[in-house]
């Protein structure tokens, strides 16, 4: 009854929110919003000039296919694959450095090559070998109780959205064993495919039922009734997540916990994007250009800004700065010493932290809810970036505004290079006027005002947020 | 079923009568995991091969209790103190045996626990009024897991970063050298003019006006150790460890429910001896000028004091190449100092046995001693936490399970055991 008001309403609504068509945005906030969507990155003072000045009509268009096949497109995805598959070195997961790196690796190689979703997770689902040969099979190890329920519970959690879990689907995956080996932390995750078949039936909650053969792969059925285009929610909850990842809010949101009484704001939306992704045979990054080329992507009035992620907030500072936190693993043997400039998104362990990453709130990969990362601002961090000798530092020593105050012969040519770095855009003029008039006012040679500029414009939520 | 209710009541009802007795904790937190037979629990009649190159032991003033021979000002006022000698949970690893004396969880589950200042900041959320965090770490707490656990990020500490021991202490966000009142104004004035709409503007507006209250308020004093005489500062040695003391000393006395002082280089698996002889001069000096700051300040009766590591180190010397005088990590039997707020002095509880590699006496699990903490903190050691998905959990676990735990510590605190406990 209920639904039926609710369709009811939509549908008499439905003419005039079409008609309400959002205002579409500016190519500066086009092209900042893409950059830190699809590489958690900046564009550099070059990329902005270019793109703004690029009088190609499908620059837009060209732009994403640019970023998401990009080295900083394909690593910031993997960080959030990482993030769902908890990829850590120490407690809970224990993966070990090798194996986080191993793990790392393989989910990097299915973006290289566009591997579709359905076989990227066949492939995870069906591993088994040693987690420094086999990578995939850390899948497996990542769980402080390694019991089949736990796995399934997992499987139901990344996969199809479900958190409570109620059939007994878990008895596919009670053949896995662990066995270790004389290496190091090396560890073989094997099937005892002679396991005795339970009498039972598998009887999945959309009342499917799968009868299990002696001496076989038992996830073999469940996998492939997992993955296959018949199986709509498995990939709505995949198009709903790639939407949650761009926009900060699934259709379905959380994007992560599918109810009957929870659902979707739009469901025409979720429809079209499913089949769109089934008939692109589960292919990610047609799934990703198809969300940034959507008016809502591209509307100034229509979009939600978002506090950008701990790692994206701390690389941004250290881009614009020049001035690069040095990264290293505690895990011992071998110490790990990552090389200098490495991003955060990049890092791929959560065990590898600093105290900035963890004031804005890094995910520490306990669990595979997106909920686990928290993106709404304190006043720990504000002051962090208010007042601490950590930034304050970061600026003073900051050897590319040195190169802008040498480069500029006035206040306006450095507040314009400055609003390119950190901004990603040109200053207006009343912007300049501020500026001028600040300087003057407050009686200061033009690196310190170059100094204030930047901290300013780094406070300035117009830095802390995707707009 | 009913009967374990009313046992609920009747121990919330008792809880709730006893005086909350302390109001803060200050954790000094030796990370790497210090060597038990050197500090706390001497074993000088085992000869070199246990005992290494520190022979000797420091008779304190306390008659029958003897602490290693590098930790003389400490021997002083044994009374102060009791050494727990039977801590215990078994792993040398360092991640999960951190985990587990910092959370008090070694159930082994899924679920990943936030650590005991996080739960103090969190129980303590909407009745802590103080200026400063409820929880602060001097100067970097240790990330080697998400210490805010299931209760989220807010509930983690508050690091100072900086350093304490030079001529300025830039504490991160509120101290900066760099920039004065008048500076920071107009940085704030031009910020105002520059900010358009949307982005959560009022919210940040408002927190950025509370901030800088807080920055150019009290709190900033009493980061500032130039308060100090310099007497008190020499006692604590000038040293990270000394002066960090100082400041949890200060934080303590400005009602900060939590301190961790988190102190590195404990993990000696080489030269060992070498780095003791300095370590423990530093240490000594620190806890023992800590200890006796705060009785003479009347503050000690009302906070305590907690040190040691993730575990102990190895009983038995390593002298063999590559490790050549060097002790291993050791979860089995390992030792605590505990004094204040509520803990007694001039006692041990526990002991190992002859070579110091096993329990010998009242085993203590770290939810034990965190638990022993929550109750003299006023908090239920029996009661539960929200997790976004799995609902009410118990706060430690670890406590309800035989296996698991020993029992609160009332041998050393002046709280009797409830009758349905014994």
């Amino acid at each position: 009854m209920r639904r039926t008001i609710l369709a009811l309403i939509l549908c008499l609504l439905f003419p005039f929110m079409q008609a309400t068509a959002s205002v579409r945005c500016s190519d500066e906030v086009f092209l900042r919003r893409a950059y830190l969507t699809v590489t958690g990155a900046l564009p550099t003072p070059k990329e902005v000039v270019d793109f703004l000045d690029s009088p190609a009509e499908n620059k837009r268009e060209a732009l994403i296919d640019k970023l998401i096949q990009s080295e900083l497109g394909l690593k910031y995805m993997q960080m959030r694959w990482g993030d769902i598959l908890r990829i850590k070195s120490e407690f809970p997961s224990n993966l070990w450095p090798n194996g986080v790196q191993a793990y790392n690796r393989w989910i990097y190689e299915q973006l290289m090559n566009n591997v579709p979703y359905d076989k990227m997770v066949r492939d995870l689902l069906i591993s088994a070998g040693s987690n420094f040969r086999a990578p995939a099979a850390n899948f497996y190890r990542g769980f402080q109780k390694r019991t089949s329920k736990n796995i399934y519970d997992n499987i139901n959690l990344l996969f199809l959205g479900n958190r409570e879990v109620t059939d007994n689907g878990n008895i596919c995956f009670q053949q896995i064993k662990y066995k270790s080996t004389k290496e190091w932390k090396e560890e073989i995750v094997y099937l005892d495919i002679h396991k005795r078949v339970p009498n039972q039936l598998i009887e999945l909650d959309d009342c499917t039922t799968i009868k299990l053969q002696p001496d076989t792969d038992w996830r073999e059925p469940y996998v492939s009734w997992l993955t296959s285009p018949n199986n709509r929610r498995f990939a709505e909850v995949m198009a709903n997540r790639m939407w949650y990842w761009v926009f900060g809010k699934g259709i379905v949101h959380e994007p992560d916990d599918w109810r009957y009484d929870n659902p979707p704001s739009d469901p025409q939306l979720l429809k079209e994007l499913t089949d769109y992704f089934i008939a692109q045979k589960f292919d990610l990054r047609a799934l990703m250009k198809k969300i940034l080329l959507s008016e809502q992507f591209n509307s100034a009035d229509n979009y939600t800004p978002q506090r950008l992620p701990a790692e994206v907030i701390v690389d941004a500072i250290a881009s614009v700065t020049g001035i690069w936190s040095t990264y290293t693993s505690r895990v011992p043997e071998p110490f790990t010493v990552y090389p200098p400039k490495t991003r955060s998104t990049h890092l791929g362990d959560a065990t590898v932290s600093s105290s900035e990453l963890e004031l804005f709130g890094k995910v520490s990969r306990d669990v595979s809810l997106e909920s686990q990362r928290n993106n709404n601002i304190t006043s720990r961090q504000l002051l962090y970036l208010m007042n601490s000798s950590a930034l304050e530092s970061r600026i003073r020593k900051s050897q590319v505004l040195q190169r802008i105050y040498l480069q500029s012969a006035d206040i306006e040519q450095l507040a314009q290079r400055i609003t390119l770095l950190v901004l990603s855009r040109r200053a207006t003029k009343d912007e300049v006027a501020l500026y001028s008039q600040y300087m003057a006012q407050n009686n200061l040679p033009l690196m310190e005002a170059a100094i204030d500029i930047m901290w300013m414009q780094i406070n300035s939520n117009e830095f802390l947020y995707n707009h | 079923m009913r009967k374990i209710y009313l046992l609920i009541l009747l121990l919330a009802v008792t809880l709730s009568a006893e005086a909350q007795r302390a109001k803060s904790v200050i954790l000094v937190y030796l990370d790497g995991g210090p060597a038990q037979t050197d500090t706390f629990d001497p074993k000088p009649e085992m000869g070199r091969n246990y005992h290494g190159n520190f022979k000797g032991v420091c008779k304190t003033n306390v008659e029958g209790i003897e602490i290693g021979e590098k930790l003389p000002l400490l021997a002083t006022m044994a009374d102060k103190y009791t050494l727990i000698r039977s801590l215990t949970h078994g792993s040398n690893a360092h991640e999960t045996g951190h985990y587990a004396m910092i959370t008090g969880d070694t159930s082994g589950g899924a679920v990943v626990y936030p650590s005991f200042g996080a739960v103090i900041s969190y129980i303590k959320r909407d009745t802590y009024k103080g200026i400063l965090p409820c929880y602060i770490s001097v100067t970097s707490a240790n990330s080697r897991f998400n210490e805010g656990g299931f209760l989220g990020n807010q509930y983690k500490s508050f690091d100072t970063g900086g350093k304490p021991e030079s001529s300025e202490y830039e504490v991160e966000g509120i101290v900066n050298k760099h920039i004065d009142r008048q500076r920071m104004d107009s940085r704030m004035a031009l910020l105002n003019n520059f900010e358009g709409k949307g982005m959560d503007k009022q919210t940040i507006d408002s927190l950025r006006g509370v901030n800088m209250e807080f920055i150019w308020g009290e709190s900033r004093e009493v980061f500032n150790l130039k308060n100090e005489p310099d007497s008190v500062r020499q006692r604590y040695g000038k040293s990270r460890l000394g002066q960090s003391c100082l400041v949890a000393r200060r934080l303590v006395e400005a009602g900060v429910p939590f301190v961790n002082v988190r102190t590195t280089g404990w993990d000696t698996h080489k030269k060992h001896f070498s780095k003791m002889n300095t370590m423990l001069a530093v240490l000594d000096r620190a806890l023992s000028a800590l200890i006796a700051d705060l009785d003479s300040r009347g503050l000690l009766d009302s906070t305590i004091i907690l040190c040691g590591g993730e575990f102990g180190r190895s009983p038995k010397v390593l002298w063999e190449a590559p490790w050549n005088g060097g002790r291993a990590h050791f979860g089995a039997a390992f030792s605590y100092l505990v004094a204040g707020g509520g803990f007694q002095g001039g006692k041990v509880l526990g002991a190992t046995d002859k070579t110091g590699e096993k329990v010998a006496q009242r085993p203590v699990s770290p939810c034990d001693l965190i638990g022993t903490v929550y109750l003299l903190m006023g908090i239920d050691p029996y009661g539960t936490l929200p997790h976004v998905s799995e609902g009410e959990l118990p706060i430690l676990p670890s406590l309800l399970d035989s296996k698991k735990s020993h029992g609160l510590l009332y041998e050393i605190i002046d709280i009797k055991k409830p009758d349905h406990e014994k």
